[in-house]
């Protein structure tokens, strides 16, 4: 039970990074290599405010949602808005996520950050198996995000006109939809969810600047599980690869955690490539 | 002017020719060994950036695991090495064999979906390297490296570090000479065709799938010989050569250099090589520099360095050199054509709880022109595209003479169904006849290997591509435009140009979907008039359009459809007065229609 639970929560996080490719996927139909690198400066974010400036952690969570929620509209601005057609996108954000991974080792250094968690850290017993209340948190918070991602989207205007910007740029645009006021209002909620998750994130991952990749990696499999354009897709396939690697390194050790998650995705990608939770959608001429 | 026509019979490849020879001589030039790990290094990363090239530039799909195949390789060539293998050319053959494997194990699965699935996939891969390395750490060092690999031999005799640097310049520039026959081939053309738009690709019979698995496998047949020669560089292997970085820097020479450019990945390699960002006061800052060439590099240089320089000269040949005009076409401009006939029985097709298509039944017959009109919105694209196998069926049937068709776009494209597009689909960058030849890439095939290699059958192919091309462009009156820039000819001429693409093609059946829109009166004659040839020779020719002046004027037939059903059908004379044509179509309101519309065709239509 405890390989369940730390799997559980390592899959909340990857869950939590898949989520927000999903916001950013579904409102500017773009892909954000460096969502998974937005979480990482989030944690180095915490890292600096609670230890070597030691504010609250109320000042913290602020400080953090502001730098991240600021960093993502930058990068809106320079990689995503100024630049046409997936490739070009795709080599851009990826050009953000290096320059973040740079930045962050440049300015804290290649070794982890122990960040540490404002809560108990007193282990917990359930259901027959150990487990942090930080990792109980993360767990909920991912469960809770997908369900209001999901309210809003189907009950809101606001998610009414994200689905038709996504179904079709030109023609909500037409429709009076202000779509790049979604497109920036997107980056700016991802970051700024980015830069809060991070008090959560980084007790347990610690602030290290190779998570980036680690994370982009993991959550884009989340999302090929689950399937793209699905929010509960992107919870179920984060959870998934959390207990795959988790079981795969208690089982196999730990060097078959990361082959485990690849022969998953490829199985995945070849069998099933829409994922669990997507829907194929028809070419247009 | 004496000069200019010798700066015109100069081939393309003399400059890069006499480059390859220069350093490929170095070493009795006078260069020292640390000159030469440096040649070494940057053919290595050339050969990388031009697999990424090949990939990312050509068929228009990233991909980041060019670091993973080339541990890959040489790992390869290190275990051969330490084992007494030594045979440089036996171990450039299992290099490459190996990297062919993991390209198509790992492109299968990424390419069906593109896109970022590529990207990931093989960015995953590299983040493998490690871990694989440690799973096999009694034949790969694991985290301490491979050490004990042997120096390379060839024929027998173990090469001097002289021998070896020639031999690293020459396999290089051999690969860059196969890879320009390739992007300079009709499959060049068919990869640019690919990257500007799938659909159109596979409407001239261009498998998707297997362009873009060919292009990304070809591409990690460099990265194999890049490991198998950094292999044999240090006779030291460690996993931390071939982690994140490299693919970034890979990545960033590519972009740097230009993409779609065979010695844009020599540029790129000798930048990233020379340039300051390998010096070690720069080392801590090379992913922030990586990272901003990236971002940079995709904004502002979307076409690299060598993309620029390319640019320059495209404008000074055709200031200074026009290539010479070809003499006037003279012969049969329009061959008898061997037209099928197109049935559609009983279609239907659904979007949600849309029915675009309810039963529609039509037959066009070779040596006519079957025009299929109706309102926006009434199915008439839809059924182009399920014609072309865009849409899946979801009752009915279509068959192209006796033989149903698959939804398969390319397969039907290759059974002799050639379309145009609402909007005209010409690839950036090549000219007008390039632009035609491109529709005989599936009915005539030519493979990759001979145009590798030249051979006589590839130069067959040409010389019948470039005669063809310039049939049918004096059957549409472009003979003049030949050598233009595609996309930068007016809406007009880029209409008759996809008519050129698709008769090139010799299709059983034309599909035309509204070409005369945006068209002025002179250019809706002339469409008319070549369209009325084409039926003439025999062709078969559907025509969807808005102008109902022109299809009153070329159709034999013509079929009424609105909100998914046929209304009417029967020659120009019928259509023309057919009150509820009238009422739907036009929006002319006759007084009298109620009474009319009970004619006996009509009867047996709404049956």
């Amino acid at each position: 039970m405890d390989a369940v639970w730390s799997g559980l929560a390592l899959g909340a996080v990857y869950a939590l990074v898949a989520l927000g490719y999903h916001i950013v996927f579904v409102s500017s139909n773009a892909f954000n290599f460096a969502h998974a690198q937005l979480i990482m400066l989030g944690t180095f974010i915490v890292y600096w405010g609670s230890v070597t400036l030691k504010l609250p952690i109320g000042l913290v969570f602020l400080l953090a949602a502001a730098i991240v929620g600021g960093v993502a509209v930058l990068e809106e601005r320079t990689a995503i808005r100024i630049v046409r057609g997936t490739e070009g996108q795709l080599v851009t954000t990826l050009g953000f996520a290096t320059l973040l991974n740079g930045a962050t080792q440049v300015i804290w250094g290649g070794s982890p950050l122990q960040v540490p968690f404002f809560g108990s850290s007193n282990v917990l017993v359930v259901l027959g198996g150990h487990v942090f209340p930080d990792d109980l948190i993360l767990m909920g918070v991912a469960v809770v995000l997908t369900i209001g991602f999901v309210l809003v989207s189907r009950m809101t205007v606001l998610g009414i006109a994200l689905l038709a910007v996504s179904e079709d740029r030109e023609a909500a645009l037409m429709r009076g939809i202000n779509v790049r006021a979604l497109g920036i209002g997107a980056f700016a909620v991802s970051g700024i969810v980015a830069g809060l998750l991070g008090p959560l994130i980084g007790p347990k991952t610690f602030a290290v600047a190779t998570l980036g990749s680690d994370l982009a990696l993991k959550g884009f499999v989340a999302m090929a599980i689950g399937g793209f354009g699905s929010a509960p897709g992107a919870l179920i396939g984060g959870f998934a690869v959390g207990l795959i690697e988790s079981e795969a390194g208690r089982y196999l050790g730990a060097s078959y955690s990361n082959l485990m998650i690849f022969a998953v995705l490829l199985g995945v990608l070849l069998l099933r490539p829409t994922g669990l939770f997507g829907h194929a959608r028809e070419r247009m001429v | 002017m004496d000069v200019l026509s010798v700066a015109r019979r100069i081939p393309t490849w003399l400059l890069p020719l006499i480059a390859a020879v220069i350093v490929i001589a170095f070493p009795y030039l006078g260069a020292q060994s640390p000159v030469q790990r440096q040649v070494i290094l940057i053919c290595s990363l050339a050969l990388l950036v031009s697999g990424l090239n090949l990939s990312l530039g050509y068929a228009g799909e990233l991909a980041l695991g060019q670091a993973a195949i080339y541990a890959c390789g040489a790992y390869m060539t290190g275990y051969l090495g330490s084992h007494g293998y030594t045979d440089i050319v036996l171990q450039l053959a299992c290099a490459i064999a190996a990297a062919l494997v993991i390209g198509l194990v790992t492109g299968i699965p990424g390419l069906r979906l593109g896109g970022w699935a590529l990207a990931m996939v093989s960015f995953f891969l590299v983040l493998l390297v490690p871990d694989i390395l440690q799973l096999f750490a009694n034949q790969t060092g694991g985290a301490q490296g491979l050490t004990g690999i042997a120096s390379p031999s060839l024929l027998g005799k173990t090469l001097t570090p002289n021998g070896f640097y020639v031999f690293a310049t020459t396999v290089t520039a051999l690969w860059l000479l196969v890879l320009r026959n390739l992007v300079t081939s009709r499959h060049g053309t068919a990869f640019r065709v690919l990257r500007e738009n799938p659909v159109l690709a596979s409407s001239v019979g261009i498998s998707v799938f297997r362009m873009k698995l060919s292009a990304y496998a070809i591409g990690a047949v460099p990265a194999g010989i890049a490991g198998c020669i950094f292999a044999n560089l240090d006779q030291y292997l460690s996993p931390d050569s071939f982690g994140f970085a490299l693919a970034v820097s890979i990545l960033a020479a590519s972009v740097l250099g230009g993409s779609a450019s065979i010695y844009g990945a020599v540029v790129g390699a000798v930048i990233l090589t020379l340039g300051p960002l390998e010096s070690t006061s720069f080392q801590q800052y090379s992913l922030v520099v990586y990272g901003l060439l990236l971002l940079v590099g995709g904004i502002v240089l979307s076409i690299g360095i060598a993309g620029v320089l390319q640019r320059v000269w495209a404008r000074v040949q055709r200031r200074w050199l026009p290539p010479a005009r070809s003499a006037p076409y003279e012969g049969d401009l329009l061959p008898r054509t061997e037209g099928t006939a197109l049935s559609v029985d009983h279609l239907v097709k659904s979007f949600g709880g849309v029915n675009a298509l309810q039963d529609v039944s039509l037959v066009a017959q070779p040596g006519q022109v079957t025009a299929l009109i109706g309102p926006n919105g009434s199915g008439k694209t839809t059924l182009l595209n399920l014609i072309c196998g865009y849409y899946r069926i979801d009752g009915g049937t279509i068959s192209v003479g006796k033989e149903q068709t698959t939804h398969r776009p390319y397969r039907i494209a290759r059974s002799g169904v050639a379309r145009t597009f609402q909007t005209p689909s010409i690839p950036r960058e090549i000219t007008v006849a390039e632009a035609v030849r491109a529709g005989r890439y599936a009915t005539q095939r030519a493979g990759f290997v001979p145009a590798v290699l030249r051979l006589p059958s590839y130069r067959r192919a040409r010389a019948s591509d470039v005669e063809e091309a310039r049939r049918v462009l004096a059957l549409v009156g472009l003979a003049d435009q030949e050598n233009e820039i595609a996309a930068s000819m007016p809406l007009g001429t880029r209409r008759l140009l996809e008519v050129a693409r698709c008769v090139i093609a010799r299709p059983k059946v034309l599909l035309l979907d509204e070409p005369a829109s945006g068209l002025d009166e002179n250019e809706v004659e002339r469409l008319a008039g070549l369209i009325r040839k084409i039926s003439d020779s025999g062709g078969t020719v559907v025509l969807v359009e808005h102008n109902f002046r022109l299809v009153l004027s070329v159709a034999d037939q013509i079929y009424v459809l609105a909100r998914g059903q046929i209304i009417a059908e029967g020659p120009p004379s019928v259509i023309e007065v057919h009150p509820e044509v009238l009422t739907e179509y036009l929006g002319v309101r006759v007084p009298e229609a109620d009474d009319l519309l009970r004619t006996p065709s009509e009867v047996a239509d709404n049956d």
